[in-house]
């Protein structure tokens, strides 16, 4: 629990309290002070609980670990650690390429304008999937993995701008004609299958 | 019976009782980290929440509108 949700969950209890004086007494309300009251303890505390709840809420969802909290991810967890360069999700973890608590979202994300709604309405169909119906398996990126997420941070980045390969295919890679991971380039991707014949890092060791 | 006979009263524990509820949810879902605590959130915290601000500011739109003026007065809750 960070210090943010800690001040949030101190609130909600404030606002609690307030709201169990009126219904143990609402004839509290019959003075202006307890009008002024019930206005901050049946509107203004918990519309900010709600607010407050729904930023930690979705600053919680863009964790590593709430990601592969679910079951289904779970192997995808397991590939972050593995012992080869090769496989590009795991070199960009272990190395902070991409920040290490919350690679998934980094990669990931939809980093267009209405990205996050959509990103969480996905997220919401995942989780319908896992309890309601059955995770495919293994589990596909609908509509295929977007270019725009490798362009958000390499585009403009020097060594990549430079590779003469990447420059000579760039506006198939922006356009998003040819994909990064599935074009022969950086096709080890995180290769859940293969999970049980690696070798995986360790950290600290 | 309209609901102004019901009296602000009524409404105010309505009112807190689903604001009580949705923030006891609220809590529960903030420290339980898993998927399931956003939904738990989203579609029954925010709902009980939500609901209890809108009887609450139903209940002030009654009081304004009553024709004496003593809405908050009247009602079988004592």
């Amino acid at each position: 629990m960070t210090g943010l949700t800690g001040v949030l969950i101190a609130q909600i209890v404030v606002a609690i309290a307030l709201a169990s004086i009126f219904f143990i007494r609402p004839s509290v309300t019959v003075s202006p002070t307890g009008k002024v009251l019930a206005f901050l303890g049946l509107c203004v505390l918990p519309a900010l609980s709600l607010i407050g709840g729904m930023n930690t809420h979705i600053q919680r969802s863009e964790q590593t670990r709430f990601c592969i909290s679910c079951h289904a991810m779970a192997p995808y967890g397991r590939s972050l650690y593995v012992d080869d360069p090769s496989y590009i999700p795991a070199a960009h973890f272990q190395n902070h390429r991409v920040p290490a608590n919350s690679a998934c979202y980094t990669c990931h994300a939809d980093y267009s304008i209405y990205g996050p709604l959509k990103d969480k309405l996905q997220g919401l169909k995942r989780i319908y999937m896992q309890y309601v119906t059955t995770p495919p398996n293994p589990i596909r990126i609908p509509g295929g993995y977007n270019n725009n997420q490798c362009l958000h941070c390499h585009e403009g980045a020097r060594d990549f701008e430079e590779n003469p390969i990447h420059s000579a295919i760039m506006s198939t890679l922006t356009s998003n004609q040819m994909s990064c991971i599935s074009s022969g380039c950086h096709d080890t991707i995180h290769n859940v299958a293969a999970l049980n014949h690696v070798k995986f890092w360790s950290p600290g060791q | 019976m309209t609901f102004r006979n019901l009296g602000i009263r009524w409404f105010l524990r309505i009112s807190s009782a689903l604001i009580i509820l949705g923030l006891l949810v609220e809590i529960v879902s903030l420290l339980w980290f898993h998927p399931l605590s956003f939904v738990l959130f989203a579609f029954v915290g925010a709902t009980l929440i939500g609901s209890g601000i809108l009887v609450y500011l139903v209940s002030l739109v009654l009081v304004a509108t009553s024709p004496t003026g003593n809405g908050g007065r009247i009602g079988p809750v004592r």
